[in-house]
């Protein structure tokens, strides 16, 4: 039977995931473009939080918790860039199917106010998240974890594993090159 | 979000909304798979509770193998420098090593043969002592 501080550290550890677990979910689809290899690194992530740092301070478990995520992200882009180099030497191979862009009906929303406002935020929304791929990783990752999960600019860093200084970079040039993109669609 | 202007703050804060409104929108297949990851998350680290103690103890064998070459490459090292200097001159040193050789290779083949060194001497011992008394 567990003991009181196993449980209470569990019910924290609990909430703590509950309360992330979406937005993590998103950034993870942003940056892989599909969404069983987003629920694949996230899943892997709580995991590899629950057994590494499970005992460690609450407060640093989301800079822990994006750091981890963020290294399985870069090993799944990895084994893709292998794998599609690898492919490219197939005959008869013309392209991933993964690197096709998501297929909008699969990605159909929760819910629906009414057709032609969701219509205005579907496009919206994809116009964002294509501006937002096109971004280097590092100015992406540091947009969405300051933008989308709020993380303060000393978590980020810590969750990126690089200075206050590079994250505030990163995120400038993130904005100035999204302005630049959507400025025509976003007067 | 901490724009240099109000135009930049308002551009981040519409991203900032379109971005919430993605995160609300994601579906109810997609967060069932999630609450399940973190089920699982969440039963492995009540699963595996983690103890200073116990840490300590996985690194024991490492530490015990690492001090134990140590030891060994302390108490050999003298040794292989008192080997590789020479005694007396090269020459003198390889003369004992042919003789320690030499040795070694007689003890075996008197072990290969049955040769009994205790045996020998005492019948050279009785024989001498019958010469000394028939004589």
């Amino acid at each position: 039977m567990p003991d009181s501080r196993t449980y209470d550290r569990s019910r924290a550890l609990d909430r703590f995931l509950a309360e992330i677990e979406v937005r993590a979910f998103r950034i993870a689809q942003i940056a892989l473009r599909n969404e069983d290899d987003a629920l694949d690194v996230v899943q892997d992530a709580m995991l590899r939080l629950a057994r590494a740092y499970a005992d460690r301070p609450p407060e640093e478990w989301k800079s822990l918790f994006y750091r981890i995520l963020e290294n399985r992200i870069r090993d799944v882009q990895r084994r893709r860039s292998v794998r599609s180099r690898f492919m490219a030497w197939l005959p008869g191979r013309q392209n991933d199917p993964e690197d096709e862009p998501d297929d909008p009906i699969a990605d159909a929303p929760s819910e629906e106010p009414s057709v032609v406002q969701r219509l205005q935020l579907d496009e919206a929304i994809g116009v964002l998240e294509g501006a937002l791929r096109e971004l280097p990783r590092r100015q992406q990752q540091a947009f969405l974890l300051r933008a989308l999960e709020g993380l303060d600019v000393a978590e980020t860093a810590r969750a990126m594993g690089c200075s206050e200084g590079s994250v505030k970079t990163h995120y400038f040039r993130a904005v100035q090159s999204l302005r630049a993109r959507l400025g025509d669609t976003w007067p | 979000m901490n724009g240099s202007d109000g135009r930049t703050t308002q551009f981040e804060q519409r991203v900032r909304a379109l971005l919430e409104e993605s995160v609300a929108r994601v579906d109810h297949r997609v967060r069932a798979r999630l609450r399940a990851a973190r089920r699982a998350a969440v039963e492995e680290a009540a699963r595996a509770p983690r103890a200073p103690w116990w840490r300590a103890l996985t690194l024991l064998p490492t530490a015990g193998a690492v001090a134990a070459a140590l030891l060994v490459a302390l108490v050999l090292w003298p040794q292989r420098m008192d080997q590789s200097l020479p005694l007396n001159g090269g020459g003198t040193a390889v003369l004992e090593d042919l003789d320690l050789l030499v040795e070694a290779e007689s003890e075996e083949l008197e072990l290969i043969e049955g040769w009994d060194r205790g045996f020998y001497e005492w019948a050279v011992a009785q024989a001498d002592s019958g010469r000394g008394t028939s004589g």
